[in-house]
């Protein structure tokens, strides 16, 4: 054994490129990330034109059940007791950032995956929290919001596998599941916004099924 | 199989089976595309801000006194169509508060119903529809309002203004005969598939305003259309 072999061996223990994500995972987060920034953005437009205006429509009111007007004036926007659009703005920006240094060659530690892994989950539980408040005690959907939805669920997606398959959970590796769902990463994946869009489908049947 | 043709399989299945059956599989329970039944929309009991005598087209609105979207169709088109076509359709607003986001919207309808008992619906529809921005909205400006007592005092001020006898209304407000008359609209609501405020019927037709466009030309040719057929 040779002086050169840990500092091998511990490089490729922490980071490298094996694996499909390493190689997504910049792109998802300066793609998904900008498109959230900009509808978080866009939203967070509207509602300053819409305090500056109380009579203002906003751009994304499409119909009753398509409407950002209706979703901004309730207490679930504001959850955190101003509007939530900030959060998305600072998240995303984040995101965008860290994604083009990912592209540029750096190797985080595992702290900052950890950290990553923190953030986008609590984006996702807050988007789910948001989906539900949607459907079932607004009765609306806001167009801007579900472009944020659309796209943190992948980035949370591929966070989790990046830092299961990289082993950043344990020392032991993905394991079996974990392993299971790295291999059919796009399967799960498409099946989780089937069931968003069923739901959405189903509650609104009515709308839906009078556009054809 | 590989991980992206599984993919490509779910996805296509999922867009066959949604698509076919957005397209083919009819409308399930819901009413739309098909008209609802005429004594769903209407009965005996209902208001009118407009009366045709030839009843050849009835114009239906679900509403919820303190949706937002509610008041800005009532600015741009409803208060509009009831003045133009005054007697020449029937308007009928019925109630659909939606309690959970809108506080004041079911005592805005108790208001409204107590009001509809001296015969002064129409009246106070007007004072509680105009005077939304008083009410409403919260002091920010922005979200609605929650204070209930403050909404109801504004609506006991509406009262006064249009003359009703404040004992009685007072005494109409927690009657029986006004919950019932909110619960019948409610029922007859989702029976007719009302998921949302406002929605509205031409006929028994569902009106379903075209993506961008003005909201009040579309449903003005709606019902000239219909006043036409």
């Amino acid at each position: 054994m040779t002086g050169v072999e840990p500092e091998v061996s511990q490089r490729a223990g922490s980071e490298t490129d094996r694996g499909p994500l390493g190689r997504i995972i910049g792109w998802l987060y300066v793609i998904g990330g900008g498109i959230g920034l900009a509808a978080a953005a866009a939203l967070l437009l509207e509602k300053i034109t819409s305090l500056e205006d109380t009579g203002y429509v906003p751009s994304c009111d499409i119909s009753p059940i398509l409407s950002c007007g209706s979703v901004m004036v309730t207490p679930q926007a504001e959850a955190f007791g101003f509007p939530n659009p900030i959060i998305g703005v600072a998240g995303f920006a984040v995101l965008v950032t860290v994604g083009m240094v990912l592209l540029t060659g750096f190797r985080p530690p595992r702290w900052f995956w950890l950290g990553l892994q923190l953030g986008t989950t609590f984006g996702v539980v807050f988007i789910h929290w948001l989906i539900y408040q949607s459907l079932y005690e607004i009765g609306a959907l806001c167009p801007y919001c579900m472009v944020v939805w659309a796209v943190t669920i992948p980035i949370f997606w591929y966070t989790t596998l990046h830092n299961l398959e990289r082993g950043h959970f344990s020392s032991g590796g993905a394991g079996t599941v974990g392993s299971a769902l790295v291999r059919f990463h796009s399967v799960a994946l498409v099946v989780w916004f089937l069931v968003i869009v069923v739901l959405i489908l189903q509650r609104f049947w009515t709308y839906w099924s009078g556009l054809f | 199989m590989t991980n992206i043709t599984i993919t490509i399989v779910v996805v296509l299945v999922a867009v066959g089976v949604i698509g076919g059956v957005l397209l083919f599989g009819g409308n399930g329970n819901s009413t739309s595309g098909s008209a609802v039944p005429a004594e769903v929309l209407r009965n005996e009991k209902s208001h009118t801000l407009s009366e045709a005598e030839d009843d050849k087209v009835t114009v239906v609105e679900f509403l919820d006194f303190q949706c937002p979207a509610c008041a800005q169709y009532y600015q741009q088109a409803m208060k509009g169509i009831e003045e133009d076509y005054q007697g020449k359709i029937n308007l009928v607003p019925r109630n659909f508060p939606v309690e959970n986001i809108h506080p004041l919207a079911m005592p805005a309808a108790r208001a409204a119903e107590a009001a509809g008992i001296q015969g002064k619906y129409t009246e106070m529809y007007h004072q509680i529809m105009d005077n939304y921005q008083s009410w409403a909205v919260a002091e920010d400006g922005q979200n609605v309002n929650s204070n209930v007592e403050q909404g109801e005092q504004a609506f006991e001020g509406f009262a006064k203004e249009i003359g009703l006898d404040m004992a009685k209304y007072r005494k109409d407000l927690e009657s029986d005969q006004v919950t019932e008359q909110i619960e019948k609209d409610q029922e007859d609501a989702q029976e007719a598939g009302v998921e949302g405020t406002p929605t509205i019927f031409i006929n028994g037709e569902q009106f379903e305003p075209g993506q961008g466009g003005d909201v009040a030309q579309q449903l003005r040719g709606k019902i000239d259309e219909a006043l036409n057929e």
